[in-house]
């Protein structure tokens, strides 16, 4: 076996190995659902949601702040800043597609994840 | 000899197996370039997948910035805001896009005879739904305002715009958002967009075909959480829906939405809420609004004069729509 063929085994085997890694890496990210919180359009935080998940956690923004609670596989939020309090009244979400938005404040808690029917967006 | 050839067959298979991998990971979805922001009152959150994605995702978030600029009524600096503070006094020199979206404004409310007034602003006022101080107003105060919201009042002349009576008040905020999601559909049509999602505040531009052949869209459920179906849609499309669940108050257990009836000058009651599926985005946005004030029966009657499909969510949240989306309509529940 010359050098050159050692060279290309070698460069096969890695890609072979990167290939699988990233196929992998792409099936398991698909399948989870994942909390995207995000402040003043950025996002500021992600928490990926199942059954166990138990979570509070108080997100800032410039304009004030929303307290969300995660248990039971849902999302909703507790407290907020904000006058109209429009979000805690919107209650649970938990499936992919949904979110909360906290205008005044400019925060908002949305559900991603590739699942089989995931809608694409809501309208309202 | 034979060893060699050995590993040249093994290498040779790795290969075709990397090059069938590589073909399965190229068919997953690449991850679009995606934004979230906040104009025109509302939240806009925007998606768009191809190969020059980031290149349009600029495009498109400075065109929705520029829209804003020139119609938020709040803001001191834009051509709305001077509009209204010289209503009954002088014509106000505006930019073209800001007369475009008033003469849209003004077709749709000749065309819904009424329904869609963007003169509304003295109702709102009175209501409270400006100020956020909601307040049932009198007879009289709701006479004098409907009295400001004849939309024959404005007057287009070239790139002024003039608003005869003092107290008349433009508010675009039925209409706007429609028609920055065809501007939107323009840049996407320039640039050689492949496929977006635009849902600017619950009007949402579907552009292209997605993988799995439909777009799948949710409409609200107006009174309980999560939705109440969904639409799946081909190709390239505009939603909108009008509801009473957006922006409301509750006085002795009647619900006052900010939907106000240009007729009567009170909280429209008629319906929940009407989605409205379209090829234009500033009707969809105009006619949700107009749809919801005439209720289901005159909505239903009106859809083949605008060209449009909607769903209808009555006051019993029952689910009405027009033979052509029976089929892309699946409600949660099967109610309907």
């Amino acid at each position: 076996m010359e050098k050159g063929d050692k060279l290309l085994a070698l460069i096969l085997v890695v890609i072979f190995i990167f290939a699988i890694g990233q196929y992998t890496f792409v099936s398991i990210s698909k399948v989870k659902r994942t909390i995207i919180i995000r402040s003043d359009g950025e996002i500021v935080e992600q928490i990926p949601l199942n059954e166990t998940t138990e979570v509070i956690t108080t997100i800032k923004s410039k304009e004030g702040a929303v307290t969300m609670q995660v248990k039971n596989g849902k999302v909703h939020i507790i407290e907020s800043t904000c006058h109209d309090k429009l979000c805690i009244k919107q209650g649970w979400i938990s499936k992919t597609g949904e979110s909360i938005v906290c205008l005044p404040n400019r925060i908002s808690i949305s559900i991603t994840g590739e699942e089989k029917n995931e809608i694409d967006s809501i309208t309202y | 000899m034979n060893k060699k050839r050995n590993i040249v067959t093994i290498a040779g298979w790795i290969f075709v197996v990397c090059l069938i991998i590589f073909s399965f990971i190229n068919k997953a979805e690449k991850p679009p370039a995606t934004a979230e922001l906040y104009a025109m009152d509302t939240i806009v959150n925007i998606k768009i997948y191809g190969d020059n994605k980031e290149t349009i995702l600029k495009e498109v978030i400075k065109k929705i910035e520029e829209i804003n600029s020139y119609v938020d009524s709040f803001s001191p600096n834009s051509d709305i805001y001077k509009i209204n503070k010289n209503s009954g006094i002088k014509n106000v020199t505006v930019h073209p896009e800001t007369v475009a979206i008033i003469e849209k404004a003004m077709e749709l409310a000749h065309n819904t005879n009424g329904a869609f007034n963007p003169l509304i602003t003295p109702l709102s006022q009175i209501w409270g739904f400006r100020d956020k101080n909601y307040r049932i107003p009198s007879e009289e105060e709701i006479k004098d305002a409907l009295n400001l919201t004849n939309y024959n009042d404005i007057v287009i002349s070239k790139n002024t715009v003039f608003l005869k009576k003092e107290g008349e008040a433009l508010d675009l905020g039925g209409i706007a958002k429609g028609y920055t999601l065809d501007c939107l559909k323009e840049i996407l049509d320039k640039m050689d967009g492949e496929r977006a999602l635009i849902n600017n505040g619950g009007n949402i531009l579907l552009y292209g075909t997605p993988p799995g052949k439909q777009w799948k869209i949710g409409i609200k459920n107006p009174r309980e959480d999560g939705i109440i179906g969904t639409l799946n849609i081909e190709g390239t499309k505009f939603i909108s829906t009008s509801g009473d669940y957006e922006r409301f108050f509750t006085k002795d257990n009647k619900r006052y939405c900010h939907l106000i009836n240009p007729f009567n000058g009170y909280p429209a009651d008629k319906i929940f809420s009407v989605t409205v599926v379209s090829d234009k985005g500033y009707y969809g946005d105009a006619l949700s609004t107009a749809f919801f004030i005439i209720g289901k029966n005159e909505a239903l009657q009106d859809v083949k004069k605008f060209d449009v499909d909607i769903v209808v969510i009555d006051s019993d949240l029952n689910v009405f729509c027009g033979e052509e989306l029976k089929d892309s309509l699946i409600l949660e529940n099967g109610k309907g």
